[in-house]
Parts: C-alpha cells; structure tokens; sequence
C-alpha cells in the first residue's frame, strides 16, 4: 500500500485474482476433486455390486422344463376303478414314479434318441415332478387312463447344464449327472421337448430340500416378508408418530424426558440381534406366540424401527418453523388442532420418508429373525391374515441366508435370485419414498 | 407533526380494557422487561414505540399469552382483560387468544390458500353457520386488511405465494377475521408500501370503533397518525405512558424527547 505513491509500482488490477484468491480457488477446486473420486468410488464399488449380484441370480428366474407325455395308467393309479379322490389318494408319490419312467422310456423309443451308457433316464426330471402329477391327478380324476402332456421341471443338474454351471467334465465327476444324460438332455431340446425359459415359480413356490433346488421358491419368505411388514406399519407407524408428537409438542422438558430421548437415540443404536433375544424372550417364551410366526417377527422389527421412526418423525416436527405454530396459536387455536391441521401435515413427508426407509431397513434384517425361528423350513404357505400371522413363515433376507448354506451351487444361483427380488422391494420402496417427498414438498 | 393527524384526538376517557400491573418479563436469566404497569383502553388505539429490543414485542405477547410458547420466558405480575386475571390458573390461554389476536412482525402465513388462511380462524370457532357466511367472513375480512382487489381471483392459491407485503396483510385479514376484542399489531406496516400502509392505517382507525387496538411502531409518523395513546419503552421500561398528543408534543422525560427527536435509537 505504501509504494501506490511511486510512480513505477505495478498498478495492482483489482479484478484480476491475486495470490490469495488463487489460493481459495485452489482449495476449492481439491476440494471438488476429493468429492468426485469419493462418488465414483462408491458408484464403481456399486456397480460391481449390482454386477456381481445380477451374474449370478439372473439364472434362477429361468428355469427348465421338459416335456413328456404320460399315460395315466389306470391299473397303478385307481385300482378300485371308481375314481373316487379319498381313494386314490392311499397312492403316494412313488406309485407315480414308474409313470415318469415309462413315458420317458415310450419318449426315447418314439424320437428314435439312441444315447451310448444312457442310465436312469428319468432323473432327467425333477424328483418333485411326481408330487406335482399325483396334485393334478387328485385334483382332476377323470384325467386316469387317459394320456396328457405333462411339462416337469428339469432337475437341478440338467437345469445346471443350459446355465453353464454343469459341464460335461464336471459330470465325470459329478455322481448325480451323468455325461450320457447331459448329451440326451441335448437330444431331448433337438426334439423340441426341453427349453429354458422365465421362471414365474421361483416367485411363487414355497422352499424346497436340500436335494431339489430346482423347485424351490420364494412363495413363503415373500408372504412372510409382507405379513411381517404389514404388521411393522401398523404398529410401528402409529405408535413411533404418537409418541414423537408427544414428545416433541407436549411433553414438559424435563430429567424424565431428557432421559426418555437419550433412552430412544440410544434403542436406535442397539445391535439387531439385541432385538432377537428380546424377542425370543418375551414373545415367545414369556407371551407364548408361536415360533416362526410373522407375528412375532413383525413384532421384534417393530421394535426395532420405532426409534427410527421416532427420531425421523421428530426431526420433521422440529423442521416445521415456529412462527407456523404461532399463527395457528394467535388466531385461537387449541395445542391440538395446531397440531394437527398444520405442524402434522408440514410434517407428513417427513415422517413417511422415515417410515419407508424404517420399513425397508427392517425388510432387510436377518440376525433377529434367526433367533426367534424364522430360519425354519417351511412349505406350507401362511393363510391369509390375521390367522397368517401366527403360522410358520420365513422371511426373504433369512431365506438368502439360508439358501447359502446349503451344499448344492444351485442354491448359490437361488439366493442370489432372492437377492434381486429384495433389491428389488427396497427400490421399489424408496422409490415411493422419492415420490412422495417430491409430490408433497413442503411449501413455505 | 399535527397536520398529520388522521383523526381527530379528543380523548374522552374510555373504559380500561387490558390493565397491567407490574408486569416483569425474564427470558431465563435476562430480565427483558421490568415493571411495566399499562391501562390500555376500550375503543382506542395504543402504540408502543421505543428502540429496538426495548421490549415492546415482549409486552405485547404477554398480553394473549403468546409467551407461554416460549420454555424459557417467565412473566410475573397481573394483566387483566375486562377485570379478569389472564394468567389466573383457570384461564384457558386458548380462549384467551380468540379475544385478543395478534398480527406478528414476521409475516407468516398458513401454507394454505389464501381462502383457507381467513377462514381457519371462523372454521375452529364456529363462527360461521354454512359456506355463505364463510365466504362473507372472508371477502370482509380481505376487505378491510385492503387485499381483496388483489386476492379476490386467486383465493384457492397459496397464501405463501404472495408478496412480504401481501402476506402481511393477508395476516391482518386472518386476525380480523375471528372478530377479536383486541388486536395486537407487531409492526404490521414495516414490510408495506405507503398505499397498503394507509389502508392498513385506515382499518386500524375502523377497528377503533369497536375493538381495542395496540400497535408496535417504528415509524413516529404513524404512531402520531392512528393513535391516541402512546407508550414509550426503553431497555426494558416503561418510560413514558400518556395522549399521543403530550407524547409528541410535551414529553416528561428526557428520554422520550431523544427518542422522538431522533437521538437516541
Ligand atoms: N425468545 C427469546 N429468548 C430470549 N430472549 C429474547 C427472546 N425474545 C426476545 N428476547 C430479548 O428480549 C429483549 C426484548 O425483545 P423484543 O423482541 O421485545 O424487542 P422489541 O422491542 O420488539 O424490538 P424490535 O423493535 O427490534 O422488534 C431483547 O433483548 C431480546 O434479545
Ligand atoms: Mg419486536
């Protein structure tokens, strides 16, 4: 400043950045940098994710079938004659095995397939397709004697084959598969009788054993999953805003209040499976409530989203700026209709955002669900609430858990599937939640 | 500053409406308002005025109450509406509000429309026995806050979409509505133009002739021009109580002149 007097000193632009305003540039730029390469790490870390998953679960919503036409021999199936269901039904399972066996022997002959050491031809097919044959059969008597197309799903292995999972060398090795019925597999899709197609029952059938991966479905854990949320929001949803409203418009700030917030922030934090043992404690064995049972577990994850509720409701209640409340107030209305007619609805995106993502954090846990018996096999499909909720479910994250533990790599394929589909529920529900954010944007 | 004069001042005594008595404000620790004693009258209009942060908004909220709102704020002593003890245990503050509404410094409409934001008040009250009424209420009201030339067309749009000025008087024909006793005005002009502030003026004038008006100014003009009693408030106290009149014209304290002469502030 002192040298503005000389006549050579350098006239100082006042526009042009001078060397600390370089400097904050320069900062600012870095700063922009690190936050680039943090979002590209995480969208490549994702991308690989999402990758990784799809590769591996998109197999399990194509299926194979192979057709086969089966006589519905009389003789082995009603031997009275007088096709009544109660006694057709003294046959099991295994009375229709010999049926697969024979219409797939009659196959071979009729195509003309002539296949070098071929053995056992019929485990080509699921061992579940005789169950689903006898179900038809039962269903339909009139159907014995005649000859009908039946379509059965191919066995794990031979499914395997058209995913690339099975090869003719790992059939060498492979005690379930043979090479020669890996090349009749190829002759029965040369004639027409063997495709790979969508898969609509991997959605719908409940779980199957360990040796028919090929059946098993999502039917159960998806139910379970729903009854189990349906229970989190009706319980959860009211109870977590209630208490937030109370809390946050009504209650006096006090030691006890203090001591009730802390208590919540802190519930919020407490490991799941803290949940679960609770859980497991209280509901079933101190209340009594059926192991396994949506009930239960919808109550454990309402346990468990209530804080999230409550904190989320409480943060878009304080959101609703005080001069709002104070002109309700100054026109003479109660604590109440303020309340309600104008924090609630400022408050209202807010709170459902909360609760979708509480709901879909809750949808996602597992280790609780472990602890109180949702991990247990279950075919049978829950009736429909309420008494649902008291019958054995399983839910989809501990459906995926179990599914990976099984030994055959059709399994792996499976849970990856049931990945996809819970991905798939959480987009959808935080999709909802974008939307109903945006439509009811809060205007002030 | 005479010609100014909108009304002609002949103060005849009126009933007192609000009396208080050693009124006390602590927010906390800090003592914002000390031993303030007021008679505010019946059909007449009362404007504070003092430097910012003297306490005229605070002595205003004590007067419906608004205080409870804040944890922190403490009030003692005795306020009574038509004898009645406001802060008695029995009073509903609820109730008390409906007599006694407020106009706050800060425009702060619903986020309603601007049909929604007149009617709450006549809605929560019952002040209206079918739409027609209502509807009345509202034109009125819009009327007389001087909105309804521009609000009239757009009644189903948002109240926050007006202008800071709009809002304000949108406020004013919130508060109108409900029919209160008293209205308590926090600078209800400081975000209007002069036309909207001469209307405002004009229905605070109205409002004289049955209701109880008080009114926090910054401008010495307009509380020159509406009122008839003015209160003078300085760090806390009440300086100066009288006519408008002998306020502008003969103040006692020293302070009051300063103020009005424009040296302190
Ligand atoms: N909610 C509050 N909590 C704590 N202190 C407050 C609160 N509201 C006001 N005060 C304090 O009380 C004093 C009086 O404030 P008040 O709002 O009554 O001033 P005012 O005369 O209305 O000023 P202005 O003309 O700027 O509106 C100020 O010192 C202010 O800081
Ligand atoms: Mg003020």
């Amino acid at each position: 400043m002192t040298d503005m007097t000389a006549g050579a000193a350098p006239v100082r632009g006042t526009l042009v950045a001078d060397a600390h305003t370089r400097k904050r540039n320069a900062s600012e730029k870095r700063f922009r940098l690190y936050g680039a390469i943090a979002v590209s790490l995480a969208v490549i870390a994702l991308v690989f994710l999402l990758t990784s998953i799809v590769r591996n679960g998109a197999g399990a919503f194509m299926q194979t079938y192979i057709s086969l036409d089966v006589t519905l021999d009389a003789a082995k199936l009603d031997k009275s004659g007088n096709r009544n269901p109660v006694e057709m039904a003294k046959v099991t399972t295994f009375g229709y095995a010999p049926l697969i066996k024979d219409a797939m022997a009659s196959t071979i002959a009729a195509n003309g397939i002539e296949i070098e050491g071929l053995d056992k031809p019929e485990d080509l097919i699921s061992k579940e397709a005789s169950a689903q044959m006898r179900d038809v059969v039962l269903a339909n008597p009139e159907l014995v004697g005649e000859t009908r197309r039946f379509e059965f799903v191919a066995d794990g292995r031979i499914d395997g084959y058209y995913k690339g999972r099975v090869t003719m060398q790992s059939a060498e090795r492979d005690s379930n598969v043979t090479p020669a019925q890996l090349r009749f597999a190829d002759a029965l899709k040369e004639a027409g009788l063997l495709e790979t197609r969508f898969n609509w029952n991997f959605i719908t059938w409940p779980d199957a054993s360990e040796n028919r991966p090929e059946v098993s479905g999502l039917g159960v854990a998806i139910l379970g999953s729903f009854y189990m949320m349906l229970i989190v929001l009706g319980l959860a949803l009211p109870i977590g805003v209630a208490a937030s409203i109370y809390l946050e418009e009504f209650a006096p700030r006090n030691r006890l209040t203090d001591l009730i917030e802390v208590n919540i922030s802190n519930l919020a934090a407490v490991p799941s499976i803290v949940f679960g043992i609770l859980g497991l404690a209280i509901f079933i064995n101190f209340v009594g409530l059926p192991q396994s049972a949506p009930i239960v577990g919808g109550l454990v994850l309402t346990l468990m989203t209530l804080p999230t509720i409550i904190i989320t409701t409480r943060a878009s209640l304080t959101a609703v700026p005080p001069s709002i409340r104070e002109a309700a107030l100054g026109v003479g209305a109660s604590k109440m209709q303020t309340v309600f007619h104008h924090v609630l609805p400022l408050a209202g995106p807010g709170i459902m955002t909360g609760t979708i993502i509480g709901l879909a954090q809750a949808l996602g846990e597992t280790a609780p669900l472990l602890l109180i018996g949702m991990v247990a096999f279950v075919r049978e499909y829950p009736s429909a609430p309420p008494e649902g909720f008291f019958e054995p479910a399983t839910a989809l994250p501990v459906q995926v858990f179990n599914w990976t533990q099984r030994a055959d790599p059709a399994f792996i394929e499976r849970a990856s599937g049931a990945i996809i589909v819970l991905l798939v529920f959480l987009f959808i529900m935080n999709a909802i939640a974008v939307v109903l954010r945006r439509r009811f944007e809060r205007r002030w | 500053m005479n010609d100014m004069r909108l009304i002609d001042r002949k103060t005849t005594m009126n009933e007192i409406k609000i009396a208080a008595e050693g009124v006390d404000v602590f927010y906390g620790e800090s003592h914002a308002l000390k031993d303030v004693s007021v008679d505010i009258e019946e059909r007449t209009v009362t404007a504070f005025i003092g430097p910012s942060g003297c306490g005229k908004s605070t002595f205003l909220r004590c007067l419906n109450r608004m205080n409870d709102t804040i944890p922190t704020a403490r009030v003692t002593g005795r306020i009574t509406l038509d004898g009645e003890d406001i802060y008695a245990p029995s009073v509903d503050p609820v109730q008390l509000r409906a007599k006694v509404g407020m106009v706050f410094q800060k425009p702060n409409p619903f986020p309603k429309s601007i049909y929604d934001n007149v009617a709450y008040g006549p809605r929560i009250h019952g002040l209206s026995r079918n739409k027609a009424e209502l509807d009345e209420i509202v034109e009125n009201s819009l009327r007389r806050a001087a909105l309804w030339d521009e609000a009239k067309d757009r009644l189903a749009e948002p109240g926050t979409g007006l202008s800071g000025g709009q809002q304000q008087r949108l406020c004013i024909a919130r508060a109108v509505a409900t029919a209160p006793e008293v209205l308590l005005m926090d600078e209800p002009c400081s975000a209007l133009d002069p036309i909207a502030t001469a209307q405002v003026e004009e229905l605070i004038d109205e409002l004289r002739q049955n209701f109880s008006v008080v009114i926090v100014t910054h401008s010495m003009q307009q509380a020159a021009r509406v009122s008839q009693k003015t209160a003078f408030f300085h760090l806390g106290h009440l300086v100066e109580y009288d006519d408008t009149d002998t306020i502008f014209q003969n103040p006692r304290d020293t302070r009051t002149e300063s103020y009005i002469t424009g040296r302190i502030g």
